[in-house]
């Protein structure tokens, strides 16, 4: 029998909750940036830190080695499968070492996840369905927590599953569960505050030009800034000046080890600047989204 | 059960007092809501659908509260935007199951309506396209069909042939009467191209400076200015004229002394016999009696002007 296409057809099925409708915008954001061929150069960039791990940890884990020159070996590479004695363990540090890729492929991303939104007049496109303010902020922030966490996160945890994979024995992921919470810990709190920042200024900023000036200004320059002033004060509080260290410490802070005494003061003042940061970033937020664009 | 039942609808932005006591009740069909720029048309009809909050006043559509209800109401309602409102990179069959989505139709449900609707607006050739290469028309049926993907009861389109060619235009007219004829919705038409309600609506509210100055049927309407007739006829000018002034018709236009073509005015309960009867009495015969059907057009120029005349007088 021949499909009638000619003819309006109904529809009868049940709406679901609009929280669902969150998963969609992250998909179709998701969608957005992988159809852009400049974002698989920037993502292929962020890759390649991985890629080099994923290589190293194979290549040393297939020698007959006892684990302790295992992890020697590792460590000439610049990678610890181990919390070692500075509290760090390499699946942080490799994520930490992921900070500028991430700041750039973000500044790409604002204006054509959010900013667009606002320059096209999208808005009213969501609003008017059956989702309303919280649901559009929550599914870009979803949405941009997912870029991030795509390259940070996710191959971190790659990393420390391969590890334990490739050494033949669950022994590893139990005896070092703490590592994978640390990445989770760490990643939350990277993916809350960029996404936070992030969707807030674009949605001010709109275009792609404004939005990477302004966001180089706070993840670089602010961070500069806070090591000039402390190698010239020799006050570690001025490190608090640089974003992506006060979202290390904070993770930190949820893991509970600190190599230095200063780092565990330094972490709550951290935590307290990130939270008034978000909270003043979601209440402008809050502010400028709107279905209907008010001239006042 | 009314269609649109609001009460004293009132929105301020800032200085700027966009709807003013907005008071309308509107039986389901096709509803066209006309006024000048800025009259505050796009404003009623994003406070209809709760986009924008009332300052004061409230209401009803289809039995839900414009205010508390948006949730459920907007499950009922699909709403075309005026402006672009895509989003980029996404291919048409992506765009109108993304609307799909956000609706809360489960998302296999919106995939399938997606590429029903798209057939069904005529863009089942070009579902494939980047929202960014499709043309202004296109991108209007678009729309159009991101606004049907959940079979809504009741249709807000905020000027949807703006931007449009001729052929555009009518291609788009001729879709959405097909769509009124075929499924019987509801259609809340917001424009200020007369031509565009004349073709499509039946129901019409006329908004000036955000207030209501006539709402009602287009016959409704057209009542009101039945006592107007054409007449045209041969013999002697000026005692046909005299005749009709003694019978108490007037003109509704200056004339000459000598034309033998006028329109009208009757008084109440005026026969048009009577014109043949007084044409026969002064020797004339009549060759043509028209009622005069007043366009939108004129009627929305003296209904807004009616309105003028009244806020300058108060």
């Amino acid at each position: 029998m021949q499909i009638d296409q000619a003819h309006y057809h109904g529809w009868q099925g049940q709406l679901q909750s609009p929280w669902v409708a969150c998963l969609a915008i992250v998909r179709v954001a998701l969608l957005q940036v992988f159809r852009n061929k400049a974002y698989w150069f920037v993502l292929a960039l962020g890759m390649l830190r991985f890629l080099a791990f994923w290589t190293i940890i194979y290549a040393v884990t297939q020698l007959s080695l006892p684990p302790d020159m295992r992890q020697q070996f590792l460590k000439l590479f610049g990678f610890s499968a181990n919390v070692d004695a500075d509290q760090n363990n390499g699946y942080i540090m490799f994520m930490a070492g992921q900070g500028v890729i991430v700041m750039i492929l973000l500044a790409f991303s604002g204006s054509l996840l959010v900013g667009s939104d606002f320059r096209l007049n999208s808005l009213p496109f969501y609003l008017s369905r059956r989702i309303d303010k919280r649901h559009y902020i929550v599914g870009k922030l979803l949405a941009v927590s997912s870029v991030i966490a795509i390259l940070t996160v996710l191959p971190a945890l790659l990393l420390f599953f391969e590890y334990g994979m490739f050494t033949a024995s669950t022994a590893y992921w139990v005896d070092n569960w703490r590592i994978a919470v640390s990445v989770l810990a760490f990643g939350s709190v990277i993916c809350v505050v960029n996404s936070i920042l992030l969707v807030t200024i674009s949605a001010y900023l709109q275009r792609i030009v404004p939005i990477t000036i302004t966001w180089a200004s706070i993840f670089l320059l602010l961070g500069r800034l806070g090591d000039l002033l402390q190698w010239s004060t020799k006050d570690d509080f001025w490190f608090l000046l640089d974003p992506w260290r006060d979202m290390r410490l904070v993770g930190r802070l949820c893991f509970g080890t600190f190599n230095r005494d200063i780092d565990r003061e330094l972490a709550w003042w951290a935590l307290l600047i990130l939270t008034s940061l978000c909270t003043i970033s979601l209440a402008a937020l809050v502010r400028r989204v709107r279905a209907v664009e008010i001239v006042e | 059960m009314h269609l649109v039942d609001v009460q004293h609808l009132s929105r301020s932005f800032g200085n700027v007092r966009a709807l003013r006591d907005v008071t309308l009740s509107l039986e389901p069909g096709t509803i066209g809501l006309i006024g000048n720029n800025g009259a505050g048309k796009s404003t009623l009809l994003k406070v209809l659908l709760g986009l924008l909050k009332p300052d004061s006043g409230g209401g009803t559509i289809m039995g839900c509260d414009i205010s508390h209800g948006t949730s459920e109401l907007r499950g009922r309602v699909g709403y075309m935007p005026e402006a672009a409102a895509i989003v980029p990179m996404l291919k048409g069959v992506e765009f109108v199951t993304f609307g799909g989505d956000l609706y809360g139709m489960p998302h296999r449900d919106a995939r399938r309506r997606a590429h029903e609707v798209l057939n069904y607006v005529g863009l089942g050739e070009l579902r494939y396209r980047r929202l960014e290469e499709y043309s202004a028309g296109n991108l209007q049926r678009l729309k159009l069909a991101a606004a049907l993907v959940h079979d809504p009861q009741l249709l807000l389109l905020d000027e949807p042939t703006n931007g449009l060619d001729p052929a555009g235009r009518v291609a788009m007219l001729q879709l959405l009467e097909d769509l009124i004829a075929e499924t019987g919705k509801s259609i809340f038409l917001c424009t200020h191209l007369l031509g565009d309600v004349e073709r499509l609506c039946r129901q019409i509210v006329v908004l000036d400076r955000g207030t209501v100055v006539r709402a009602g049927t287009m016959s409704e309407m057209r009542d009101q200015v039945s006592n107007r007739y054409e007449l045209s006829w041969m013999g002697p000018a000026p005692a046909f004229r005299a005749a009709l002034v003694v019978a108490g018709v007037e003109f509704a236009d200056p004339t000459d002394e000598g034309q033998t073509k006028v329109m009208t005015v009757v008084p109440a309960n005026f026969s048009t016999t009577t014109f043949f009867e007084i044409a026969r009495a002064a020797g004339a015969v009549l060759t043509e009696l028209k009622a005069d059907e007043e366009n939108l057009e004129r009627l929305f120029f003296r209904v807004t002007e009616q309105a003028s005349q009244t806020s300058a007088a108060v």
